[in-house]
């Protein structure tokens, strides 16, 4: 099968990268328009106020401005980049919570098993076949993972909610995350 | 080192949503710090939260915002890679709760042998370290909810079996979890108990489908 193109995805790193390397405002402006209306949204989403949302989303940009010598393309793709900027400043904000990290200089950190020898995953083709096995998993599976994104609560509760066992949930999950790790690997 | 118990893909999942407290937070970061497997997968399940990012309905922000953002722009320097830390025996995500080596934090006396070090208590959800020379054993305890203990240095055992650095042992309250550290070096654990505060109706109703386009 012949992979999609993705040319948003990598117009939008080729972006982050110019504001990393040369502090370009036109291309930060960009950044703009295209990602603070969608971590509001995010925000909104999982029942953020509008003015914190607004305010939040404000405060995702001026990280990307500052973190976005740090960006690399071969480890995430633009939006998953700045989705982890906005669940950080959500934690911070609305739950008051210390975000335990791992530290990218840990010394003692294992390199992570590649894929292959040479060959370094193209994060843009991956999050446009990511997207579509989202949008294919079945009814019951994406709704757990919707859940694990809005909810904000643990599993244990979205069991008790949904009537379910925990162990269904548990396993529904595993379920969604082996079709959706199969479509990261899928790269052919 | 080879690592036989993971916390497992619903656990990695919340994680990188940003959906666990910091306790269990806590717990999942200091056991990604020893294990490459489960970092891959918080990596994929990232990429499903950017998945997400993604396609969610985008709300127009006002229109003073952009001007506002740019005008602080030269406020915010570029933020350099952070410097290497300092050497030391504890992961690197405990460190900001108990400095770089565990012979200088604070541990509290409970039993002979064993001794706790309180990290994180919130909304019934809590971390704590504990230290258990060759032989002690924690007490038969319940809990409410799930309770998960990683192994830091030394290894234990209980009914289940053997835990050596890096695993993170799942127990439920149905388990009778009664651990026993190994002859060898001090056991040392960080375990977090979960005890959900379950309101029903709470949870978001789900309108349409997230994910469709």
């Amino acid at each position: 099968m012949h992979e999609r193109p993705a040319p948003e995805a990598v117009r939008l790193n080729a972006l982050i990268v110019a504001v990393g390397r040369d502090r370009d405002r036109a291309a930060f402006r960009e950044l703009f328009d295209h990602f603070a209306p969608r971590v509001k949204g995010y925000l909104l989403r999982l029942g953020a106020g509008g003015a914190v949302a607004e305010e939040l989303a404000q405060e995702a940009m001026l990280t990307l401005w500052r973190k976005a010598g740090l960006f690399d393309p071969g480890k995430a793709s633009a939006s998953t980049w700045i989705f982890t900027i906005a669940r950080n400043l959500r934690i911070d904000a609305i739950r008051r919570e210390r975000r335990p990290e791992i530290d990218a200089n840990d010394p003692t950190l294992l390199p992570e098993g590649e894929r292959h020898a040479d060959e370094t995953m193209d994060w843009a083709q991956a999050e446009d076949r990511l997207r579509r096995a989202l949008a294919e998993l079945p009814r019951e599976q994406s709704q757990i993972i919707e859940l694990s994104f809005l909810a904000d609560k643990p599993h244990s509760a979205i069991a008790a909610e949904l009537g379910l066992p925990l162990g269904t949930v548990k396993s529904r999950i595993r379920l969604a995350m082996a079709r959706l790790r199969a479509a990261l690997g899928d790269g052919t | 080192m080879s690592i036989s118990h993971h916390p497992g893909d619903e656990l990695l999942l919340s994680y990188a949503l940003g959906a666990t407290g910091e306790p269990v937070a806590l717990l999942v970061a200091t056991h990604l710090a020893a294990c490459a497997e489960c970092r891959a997968v918080v990596r994929g399940s990232e990429a499903t939260g950017g998945a997400f990012l993604a396609s969610v309905e985008p709300s127009a922000m006002s229109d003073a915002a952009l001007r506002s953002v740019l005008a602080r722009l030269d406020e915010a320097g570029p933020e350099r890679p952070s410097t290497p830390a300092p050497a030391g025996d504890v992961p690197f995500p405990l460190r900001p709760y108990i400095g770089d080596e565990f012979a200088k934090a604070r541990w509290v006396p409970i039993a002979p042998g064993l001794a706790h070090l309180p990290l994180i208590t919130r909304d019934g959800s809590r971390a704590r370290l504990i230290r258990a020379r060759p032989g002690a054993g924690v007490a038969v305890h319940t809990h409410r909810g799930e309770e998960w203990t990683m192994v830091l240095t030394g290894s234990y055992h209980d009914e289940t079996g053997r835990y050596t650095p890096g695993d993170v042992q799942t127990t439920t309250p149905q388990v009778l979890h009664q651990p026993i550290a190994d002859q060898g070096p001090v056991c040392i654990n960080l375990a977090v108990t979960d005890a959900p505060l379950i309101f029903k109706g709470l949870l978001p109703k789900i309108v349409g489908k997230v994910f469709g386009f």
